[in-house]
């Protein structure tokens, strides 16, 4: 299975010199498995990126099919959709899986995005391609084309956000990000269970260590949250994640080599650019 | 009066390499008088940046006039980012068309609705104000004269004359030209064949747009769209430089701003679009210069030959605020 982030960036996407190295578009992942099906997890505007390259293969021709699952709804998580290329082709097949917000549906809030004050796009309705909206229920297990899916909940500030344990190939991915645990020392076990002997953990590390007391709360984590979960799921690597909209490419560095320096568990930052091989 | 261009952005934000030097953040321009009063127009992600510099200058809780064009994400979305809204004290006016049958404070509430971000404008520390604004009916704004023009773009747009210090500049964007197609209340799949009563109103539309820019110093125009790419796409509401320039010639005025770039413009194309209009403008006795993050301009006074688009020192008006950790949730 191989990866690639297209999006690394939490909350704000940053345009300027200094978030070249990991990138400052917002949060969008893409896995490959080794029949070449494809998954994406989450729509910020990383994903316009990947849109324009999907076009030049059979999404171009409108016979492209995609599965993209969103760990929820806020704008950093979404605001990629209305600029997706493939949606605007006919005959691409497009499958939108989510939790429902609290108090609403997942489509109304996709509508809603897309509702004629904010985007000329006017409703779901007059996109091209087939678009289907799946409400997942965190717990379950989703098998999809050439993957396996399981989810579960993890708290977000006042709301929940679902996670993702991906497997293909024999390989698997964890998707943790926009989570915050009531204690970073003891991590949600539900958390851990997701990420046990994983291949690779995706975390949110929002905040470096020494920001987090300011901005507990928050919904979101400090960079060592990563490596407790990792440390006692057995997972085999790290990347942080979801990384500040004030994080310069040296404050991310900086953040990497003391995370780095506390664990044995292989760290990286989460950084736009090629495919990693899992 | 000054201008300072925060975002130049159109659609949505472009971080990356291919955009350093023009910047990749979406609408928002400072005005600023002689005297330091501010008024903002638009609020897209460029508003990050500015609210930070704001906040880091005032020594008490401000009162902020954010005037915006229509309530498209691009012009929108950095309001809930704007640091000075979790400041205790602060008011905040927003001036806007009501557009889409919503009030204007359900529209800009909806932005922050617990499904999109954690925190409802609501209820944070700062005071909301919203004003409906109607074209062609002028207010004031501190000492700024302000006046509401009409445009077209779908579900309707407003540009808005500043007249200040004895000067006066145009923000015009978003809008169509005013030839091909009528942006109405309704999903343009493509350009619709207009009727006698259609074209009758793109004329008056153009017309008082001309007439509102009469005396106007400088005008930024939405020119997102080459020549090209508005050949694909003439029902997106958007304009050409060359559709900014016959408008501008048409007003006399002295300088054009092309502004709005396409996300898909890379700093090498925009190089190219900013050499080819400063040519054609010169042609026709328009200084036209192309917009940039951090680029700021004396309205009424000669443009300062230093401004280029070059990479910025962190901490410029494009770098996002790096320093400034911002409050509130993000």
């Amino acid at each position: 299975m191989k990866i690639r982030f297209w999006g690394t960036r939490g909350s704000f996407a940053m345009s300027g010199r200094e978030f070249l190295r990991y990138g400052g578009n917002t949060t969008s992942v893409e896995l490959v498995n080794a029949a070449g099906q494809r998954l994406l997890i989450d729509l910020g505007t990383g994903a316009t990126e990947l849109g324009k390259q999907l076009m030049a293969g059979e999404f171009g021709k409108g016979q492209g099919t995609l599965p993209i699952l969103l760990s929820h709804t806020h704008l950093d998580h979404i605001q990629g959709l209305p600029f997706f290329t493939p949606f605007f082709i006919k005959g691409n097949q497009i499958r939108i899986l989510g939790a429902a917000p609290s108090m609403t549906s997942l489509e109304s809030t996709l509508q809603n995005q897309l509702a004629p004050h904010y985007s000329p796009l006017n409703g779901l309705e007059n996109l091209a391609a087939g678009v289907s909206i799946d409400t997942i229920t965190p717990g379950e297990t989703i098998t999809l084309p050439g993957f396996e899916v399981r989810t579960a909940a993890v708290p977000h500030g006042s709301m929940w956000t679902t996670a993702f344990r991906i497997t293909a190939d024999g390989k698997t991915v964890t998707y943790l990000s926009d989570v915050e645990y009531a204690s970073v020392d003891e991590p949600l076990e539900v958390a851990v269970e997701l990420a046990r002997d994983a291949d690779l953990l995706i975390h949110d590390a929002m905040h470096a260590d020494h920001d987090y007391d300011l901005r507990r709360g928050w919904g979101h984590s400090p960079a060592r949250a990563g490596v407790i979960v990792a440390e006692r799921a057995g997972a085999k690597k790290l990347a942080l994640f979801h990384h500040s909209p004030d994080a310069t490419d040296e404050m991310i560095d900086e953040v990497v080599a003391r995370t780095a320096a506390r664990t044995s568990v292989p760290v990286f930052a989460a950084a736009e650019g090629e495919y990693l091989e899992i | 009066m000054q201008i300072t261009f925060w975002g130049v952005r159109g659609s949505y934000p472009v971080p990356g390499a291919a955009t350093v030097r023009y910047g990749g953040q979406t609408s928002c321009v400072e005005a600023r008088s002689a005297s330091g009063e501010t008024v903002i127009v638009d609020a897209g992600t460029g508003l990050r940046a500015l609210g930070n510099k704001l906040l880091r200058a005032a020594t008490a809780p401000g009162h902020y006039h954010i005037l915006l064009s229509h309530v498209h994400w691009d012009h929108i979305q950095g309001l809930p980012f704007f640091s000075p809204v979790y400041v205790a004290g602060t008011r905040i006016s927003i001036y806007g068309l009501l557009t889409a049958a919503d009030e204007l404070h359900q529209v800009i509430g909806g932005i922050t609705r617990h499904e999109f971000f954690p925190m409802a404008l609501e209820s944070v520390p700062a005071q909301f104000e919203f004003h409906e604004v109607n074209p062609g009916i002028e207010f004031e704004v501190g000492s700024f004269r302000v006046m509401p023009i009409a445009l077209n773009h779908p579900f309707g747009s407003v540009g808005y004359r500043l007249d200040c210090d004895g000067t006066a500049w145009a923000y015009i964007s978003d809008t169509a030209p005013f030839d091909q197609v009528l942006h109405k209340q309704h999903f343009l799949k493509g350009p619709e064949p207009l009727s006698q009563v259609d074209r009758s109103a793109l004329s008056v539309m153009r017309e008082a747009l001309i007439q509102k820019l009469a005396g106007v110093d400088t005008v930024v125009y939405d020119t997102h769209f080459t020549p090209d790419e508005y050949e694909r796409f003439p029902h997106y509401g958007h304009s050409t430089p060359d559709q900014a320039l016959e408008v501008c010639v048409a007003a006399k005025v002295r300088r054009l701003v092309l502004y709005h770039h396409a996300p898909s413009h890379s700093d090498e194309q925009m190089d190219r679009i900013a050499a080819e209009y400063l040519a054609k403008g010169a042609l026709v006795g328009i200084e036209v210069l192309t917009s940039f993050e951090g680029m700021t301009l004396p309205i009424g006074a000669a443009t300062d030959a230093g401004a280029k688009p070059v990479d910025r020192p962190p901490g410029g008006a494009g770098a996002g605020g790096r320093e400034e950790a911002g409050k509130g949730p993000s």
